[in-house]
Order: C-alpha cells, then sequence, then structure tokens
C-alpha cells in the first residue's frame, strides 16, 4: 500500500535543495510570515467576538476584552505582536529576496504579488491601529487619511471611500473595520495563498541551476516540516512572552471634539511623517512613497540579467542589491529620526 | 540529533511561554491590592455606566454624604478609565490628579448646573464664590503690599492670582475685575518683584509649604477634605502608601472643618516685608502639634473664651469664607460675623429665624454635617446679612444652644440682653467685648 503525505506534507513539495531549505538561506522568514498570518488570522476572528466598530463603544469594547474576559488580554496582545512581527518579517523577506536574486524569471511576478502583500499588510496594520480608537491614533488617523486628498482628480472620492463620510466621524470606525476584516484581508488572505502557490509553481525556493553532471543535494520534506515546526514553536514561544509582558498601548477613547494626542503616525509609517516635514504633501506624502514602491516593484524587470542564484549577495545582481539595501536604509533612517523626536 | 534538541528547546520555549501567560491569568497586578482575582463593579445611578475603581481601590471612604458611591461612581469627578484594571492605564485622563477640585479642573470635576456651578438664589453657586474670594484672589495682600511700597495710590485691589471677571457686583465694596498679578510684565518696585516671586503661596491655587503643619491640598480641599499634620492618608484605601505625604488623611468632603485645618495656613507665621520670606511662627514646638490655644492664637492676640473652645466655622459662615460671590479689596470687606452676631447687644437679641421650608439651606447643611437634627418649625440664628447659623438653635428652655460643627459639643449660649453688660450702647464690635472677655493664657 502506498504511504500518502498527509495534509500538512501534501502543501510542501516532496524534497527541495538541502542547500536553500537551510535556515541561514532563507533566515525561515517566508515560512515566519506564513505562521504570523496564521496567529493573526486566527486571533483576529476570536477578536470579533468582543470589538464594537462604533465610536461609542470601540475603546471600551477593547478594554472589557483586555480586563475581564478570560485571557482576552492575550488574544489582543498576540494580534498585536504578531501583526508587528508580521510587518518586520515581510519586509525582512523582501530584502532576503532581493539581495540572494531570488526576484529574477521566473519569480517575477511572484515579486509583485509579494510587494502587494506587504502594502495590504500595511493597509491591514494602519486600519487595525484606528481600530483602537484612542485619543493617540487621532493625528495619523486625520493626517494618514488626508494623504489620500491630495491626490489629483480621485482624491476626494478615494478619501470618502476610505472614511466613509465627507469627513471623518463616528462611522469611521465601521468603514476602518469593514477594511480591517474584509476589504483588506480578503485580498490579502487570497493574495497569500497566490504568493504560496506560485513559490512552487516557479520551481520552489530559487537555487543554483544544477552543475552538469551533478545533481543537488535535496532533502525530503519531512525533514523540512519538522524544521518548520521548530521554528513555530520558538516564534510562539517568543509571541507569548511579548504578549505577557508587553501590552499594546490604549489610550483615553477618541472623541472628535476634544483635543487629540501626540502628533505621531504608527512606527510603520514614521517614514511618511519624516517625509511629511520636508515639503508638499502631494510630493512627499503621496508621490515620493509611490515611487519608491514602484522602483520596488520593477526591479525584476530593471535587473533581470544575472544567472548566479540561490546564494547571499550573487555578484550580478550588486545593482540591484545597492538599490533596495539604499532604499531600506533611507527608509530606516527615516523612521529612527521620526521616533527620536 | 540536532532536530530532536531543536523541538526539544522549541517546546520548552512554548512552555515557559503557556507558564508566564497562567501566571499572569492567574494573579493579575491589581490582586496585589485587592487581595483577590474577582474585579469589584459598581454601576452608579448618575451615569449607569460599570466602574472598577474600587477593585483596587476597595476600602476608600465614600467621599461624602451628599455624594454616595451608588450614585455618583467615582469617575464623575475624578475622571480616568472605569473599566480598566490596569493602574497607568486605569489613571489615564484624571481630572486634577488625586484632586479633582483645583482650581485648575474644578469647573470640570464638580462644576455644572445641577452641581456646584448652580444659581446663587439656590446658594449653588460653590465654585463660583470659591474662585472670586479673597482666599483664592488674594488680592488683599497684593493690593497691601503694593500700596505700601508706592506702585499703587490706593489700597482697592487691582490684582488677583488669576485675572477675574464679575458680572454682577452685589455689595458696596465689590469690584468688576482683577487683573492677574504677573510680576514679569509689571513695572513695579523691587520689593513687589519679590513679594510676587516668593510670597504667592498663602492662597487656594497655590500648593502648600511641605512641611509639618502646613500640609493641605489646593481649592475646596484646602478645607474640605482635611490633611493631618504629616499630609499622610490614614484611611482605608489600600493603594495609597500611609508614608507618602500630599495627602487628605481620609477621602472625605466634609463641612465640618476643624479649627487644625485653618491653622494649615492661619496662624503659622508671618512674610516679612523687609527680606519678603516667609518666617514661621518661633513659639510651635518644632515637628509636632502644639496644645490648642497656642497653636489657634498667636501671643499677642486677644480672644475670648468661646474663641478659644470653639472652631473657626462655628461662628464664621461660609460667605466669608468661601466669599460672597464678588470681588473684594481685603479681607475686612467680607468678614462680618462679630460677636454680637450670636449674642446680641443690650438693647437687642441676635436675629432669628424659623425654619419650615424642607429646601432651606439651614436643614442642607445640617444633613452634610449632622450634628444636630433640625426640625421643621425650629428656630434658629441667622446673620445680619442672613445667613443661618444652623448650628444654634433655641432650645425648649427658651435659650440658644451652639453645637460644634466638628465636635458635637452643645453649648448653652450666653445673650447680652438682660445681662450686666456695662458697654456703650454705640460701642459693640468684638474689639470692645475683648476688653472685658478676654481670657488670659494659662
Amino acid at each position: 500500500m502506498i504511504k500518502r503525505p498527509n495534509f500538512f506534507y501534501h502543501l510542501h513539495p516532496p524534497t527541495i535543495p538541502a542547500e536553500q531549505a537551510r535556515f541561514r538561506y532563507t533566515l525561515g522568514l517566508g515560512g515566519l510570515a506564513v505562521f504570523l498570518f496564521t496567529v493573526v488570522l486566527i486571533t483576529g476572528a476570536l477578536l470579533l467576538f468582543y470589538y464594537v466598530p462604533s465610536a461609542k463603544e470601540a475603546n471600551a469594547s477593547i478594554q472589557i476584552l483586555t480586563y475581564y474576559v478570560p485571557l482576552g488580554w492575550l488574544v489582543r496582545n498576540l494580534h498585536y505582536w504578531g501583526t508587528q512581527a508580521l510587518v518586520v518579517v515581510t519586509i525582512l523577506h523582501l530584502l532576503r529576496v532581493a539581495l540572494t536574486g531570488g526576484f529574477r524569471a521566473p519569480r517575477r511576478f511572484n515579486w509583485l504579488l509579494g510587494l502587494g502583500l506587504l502594502l495590504l499588510i500595511l493597509g491591514l496594520d494602519f486600519t487595525g491601529y484606528v481600530l483602537r480608537w484612542d485619543v493617540e491614533v487621532g493625528w495619523a488617523l486625520l493626517v494618514g487619511t488626508n494623504l489620500l486628498k491630495e491626490i489629483p482628480v480621485i482624491g476626494q472620492g478615494l478619501y470618502r471611500l476610505a472614511v466613509g463620510g465627507v469627513e471623518i466621524g463616528d462611522g469611521t470606525v465601521l468603514r476602518f473595520f469593514g477594511w480591517h476584516v474584509f476589504g483588506l484581508l480578503l485580498p490579502a488572505t487570497f493574495f497569500f495563498g497566490w504568493h504560496l502557490f506560485r513559490v512552487r509553481r516557479d520551481g520552489g525556493i530559487s537555487s543554483p541551476k544544477p552543475k552538469p553532471g551533478k545533481a543537488l543535494e535535496r532533502i525530503r520534506r519531512e525533514i523540512l516540516v519538522r524544521r518548520e515546526v521548530i521554528a513555530a514553536l520558538i516564534a510562539s514561544g517568543v509571541l507569548l512572552l511579548l504578549a505577557t509582558f508587553f501590552n499594546p498601548g490604549l489610550g483615553t477613547a477618541l472623541d472628535l471634539a476634544q483635543q487629540m494626542g501626540e502628533v505621531r503616525a504608527p512606527w510603520f509609517f514614521l517614514w511618511v511623517q519624516e517625509l511629511l516635514r520636508w515639503g508638499d504633501p502631494l510630493w512627499m506624502g503621496v508621490l515620493v512613497p509611490m515611487g519608491m514602491m514602484i522602483l520596488i516593484a520593477v526591479l525584476p524587470y530593471l535587473f533581470d540579467r544575472g544567472e548566479e542564484g540561490g546564494r547571499w549577495f550573487p555578484q550580478d545582481g550588486r545593482f540591484a542589491q545597492a538599490l533596495v539595501l539604499g532604499l531600506i536604509f533611507v527608509l530606516s533612517l527615516l523612521t529612527l529620526i521620526g521616533a527620536l523626536r | 540529533m540536532r532536530a530532536r534538541h531543536g523541538l526539544f528547546l522549541g517546546a520548552l520555549l512554548l512552555l515557559a511561554g503557556l507558564v508566564i501567560v497562567g501566571l499572569r491569568e492567574l494573579l493579575p497586578s491589581y490582586a496585589s491590592y485587592a487581595g483577590n482575582i474577582q474585579p469589584l463593579r459598581i454601576i452608579p445611578s448618575l451615569t449607569g455606566g460599570p466602574e472598577y475603581c474600587l477593585t483596587c481601590h476597595q476600602g476608600v471612604e465614600e467621599i461624602s454624604s451628599a455624594h454616595p458611591v451608588e450614585v455618583f461612581g467615582c469617575v464623575t469627578c475624578h475622571g480616568g478609565e472605569p473599566l480598566s484594571l490596569d493602574p497607568d492605564k486605569a489613571h489615564q485622563g484624571l481630572i486634577g490628579g488625586r484632586n479633582p477640585s483645583d482650581f485648575a479642573v474644578v469647573e470640570q470635576a464638580c462644576g455644572g448646573s445641577d452641581c456646584h456651578s448652580g444659581s446663587p438664589e439656590n446658594q449653588r453657586d460653590h465654585i463660583a464664590r470659591a474662585l472670586t474670594s479673597i482666599q483664592s484672589t488674594y488680592a488683599g495682600a497684593i493690593a497691601q503690599v503694593r500700596f505700601a511700597f508706592g506702585a499703587q495710590p490706593d489700597q482697592v485691589a487691582y490684582y488677583g492670582i488669576q485675572a477675574a471677571r464679575d458680572v454682577e457686583v452685589i455689595t458696596d465694596t465689590g469690584l468688576l475685575k482683577l487683573e492677574a498679578f504677573d510680576p514679569v510684565l509689571l513695572q513695579d518696585p523691587e520689593p513687589v518683584q519679590s513679594f510676587a516671586e516668593r510670597c504667592l503661596t498663602c492662597h487656594l491655587y497655590a500648593e502648600p509649604i511641605l512641611e509639618m503643619g502646613y500640609h493641605r491640598l489646593t481649592g475646596c480641599s484646602a478645607c474640605h477634605s482635611p490633611s493631618n499634620l504629616t499630609g499622610t492618608y490614614v484611611g482605608e484605601d489600600p493603594t495609597i502608601a500611609r508614608e507618602e505625604s500630599g495627602h487628605a488623611a481620609q477621602h472625605r468632603l466634609t463641612i465640618a472643618i476643624a479649627y487644625t485645618q485653618c491653622n494649615a495656613c492661619h496662624n503659622r507665621g508671618n512674610y516679612n516685608l523687609v527680606d519678603m520670606a516667609f518666617r514661621p511662627r518661633e513659639d510651635l514646638p518644632e515637628g509636632r502639634s502644639a496644645p490648642r490655644l497656642d497653636e489657634y492664637y498667636q501671643p499677642i492676640a486677644q480672644f475670648s473664651l468661646c474663641e478659644w473652645e470653639l472652631d473657626c466655622v462655628d461662628c464664621h459662615t461660609r460667605m466669608e469664607g468661601m466669599g460672597d460671590g464678588d470681588l473684594h479689596s481685603n479681607k475686612s470687606e467680607i468678614q462680618y460675623v462679630q460677636c454680637k452676631t450670636c449674642h446680641g447687644t443690650l438693647e437687642q437679641p441676635p436675629l432669628t429665624s424659623i425654619i419650615s421650608d424642607p429646601n432651606d439651606l439651614a436643614f442642607r447643611l445640617a444633613f452634610l454635617n449632622p450634628v444636630i437634627e433640625l426640625q421643621a418649625g425650629d428656630t434658629i440664628l441667622v446673620t445680619e446679612k442672613g445667613e443661618p447659623l444652623w448650628n444654634v438653635v433655641r432650645g425648649e428652655d427658651g435659650g440658644f444652644i451652639l453645637v460644634g460643627k466638628e465636635t458635637g459639643i452643645a453649648y448653652d449660649l450666653p445673650l447680652v440682653v438682660g445681662s450686666d453688660c456695662e458697654q456703650k450702647l454705640d460701642e459693640q464690635e468684638s474689639r470692645y467685648c475683648h476688653a472685658c472677655h478676654a481670657v488670659e493664657r494659662p
């Protein structure tokens, strides 16, 4: 009788190249992103049982969840830390792929899917941040959504679509809730599946072309799954510790008629806030970030030539590596400046 | 082998995480105060919203009989986050920190037309009167010092601690406005500048001197939430450190104010106008409470037996202490109770009033401080301005009985009418009474 793989084994290819399955090559980032996405999805689903998407009750419902629902604090804290980790891991994953030349054909399209996922994750993080509906999110919400208005022609329409009215009001919570749990989550989940599918379809993890007469050493998927389980155990432990010892912030309920809190974007948009200090909102808040994204998006099409793959810093990908590292450096610097203000 | 180690270590880390999660769930941070892990909820009828403050602050005294906790709860006055069980989060948005009656926030915490920003006719304009009273504006001292050093031609007040306006002047000496006494902007002589820098501590906006005997809170609580000599809390709230100063002695608002509370500011020393420095009294024992007589009156003062034995509030009225709603230039314009207010003169017995209206102020005050049980039809004393001396009531034998508002001690009130008093009829101020009735220091 043929032993057929179970569901989880079946999600993996029967064998993968041993060298590229090593932690030092992937840093486990793609797998970690899948794990974190799952954690965030489950905890998010649990949050739905208690969160009330109304301006009057949103903040109180989070407090009730945090203080009175058994392990409610854990659910919220895991959701928060899972999301923060997901942003970091996704960016590092992008960096890993760029620095190993993994974006080249035939994986160019998956690079675009991955970038789209990053944008959706940032959107999910921002909408989730606003759902706290406390004084801390007031300015970020105001400034962030006002940027949409700067976009010529369609700006006003986009703004109304985003905030659910001609201006931010009580209905904005429900609108952001809609975006968070449906409008952004649905495409993100779809893109996630598509991204994983394309990894398989594009020939698995990027690896060097086999030399003539010498086959690449490969490992069985059972070994890969075991490594994934170890990574998931460690990640779970770290998440639990983070969630137990560090509570995400929750300020006083946002009252749009009252003075709002500090003018500060969430950490993953601090770089945009810094840019905005330098000039025109259309340029600094919309066109420059958009230009950066486009630059990253066209990377595989600009630097497609090269034979080396499946290892860090291939020589024939120096331009792309310099470009991505430079961009990440600038964004990190802007974030740091913003954080230290 | 390595993979097995990895699995083992990963499982160990996960287990550690789970154990710590369990500990946090079973031993929440508030358990250290509350002694148990069951949150304590109240739903005050005024707001209808749940409040969990008493989870940690269980045992705290009800602030007063006029503010029952089941009606007001905590948040109506204190603000904060009623749902939070995390100390930092719970105290976000507290109005005035520990003291919501601080004048910077009193309107927000204690105001409102149904509360203490009501109409003067209903005697519920407490905040407006307190903010314009001479104890808050310090206008008298500022005017006197500026006059003394030639900065102004008369003794009328032009400046107060805060700028203030009065839309309806009701007395002859009432002022329309006071400007803020800001020493930086003033072109006053140097001594006045020094006074402004060093001596503006004796008013209800100011923090007290942080030394034994000077402790009080600011705003309304300076008088109505008595402190002890060390400014420490001695009540039942387990969250307040017993050795930490800056607290009222208990979580309490009262109109039974002992003379000791008045003495936190009054009779403790003087500002020396030569070097503009505070000079504490030297006749008091250092670091501890003095016998009442010594603490009450400075050595040169003349006083009668009742002034020695009674508390300040037994005779001095709410208008004298909290103001009449007008801005004044001097304490003498607002302080009017004399010996004759209670004792009358040879020609005239004290003024009286029969209380019958259930909303009479006398009933309200006696409810707040039930040292005496007033009945409809009782005869009480009233002042020449119509303020009830609700703790002085006619007894069954026709004589008057004064009950100490803080002590609850009843005293027979002797009247001048029919006595052997030989004082001239046109010399009826208290100072003339002291000529015969002052008691000697033992």
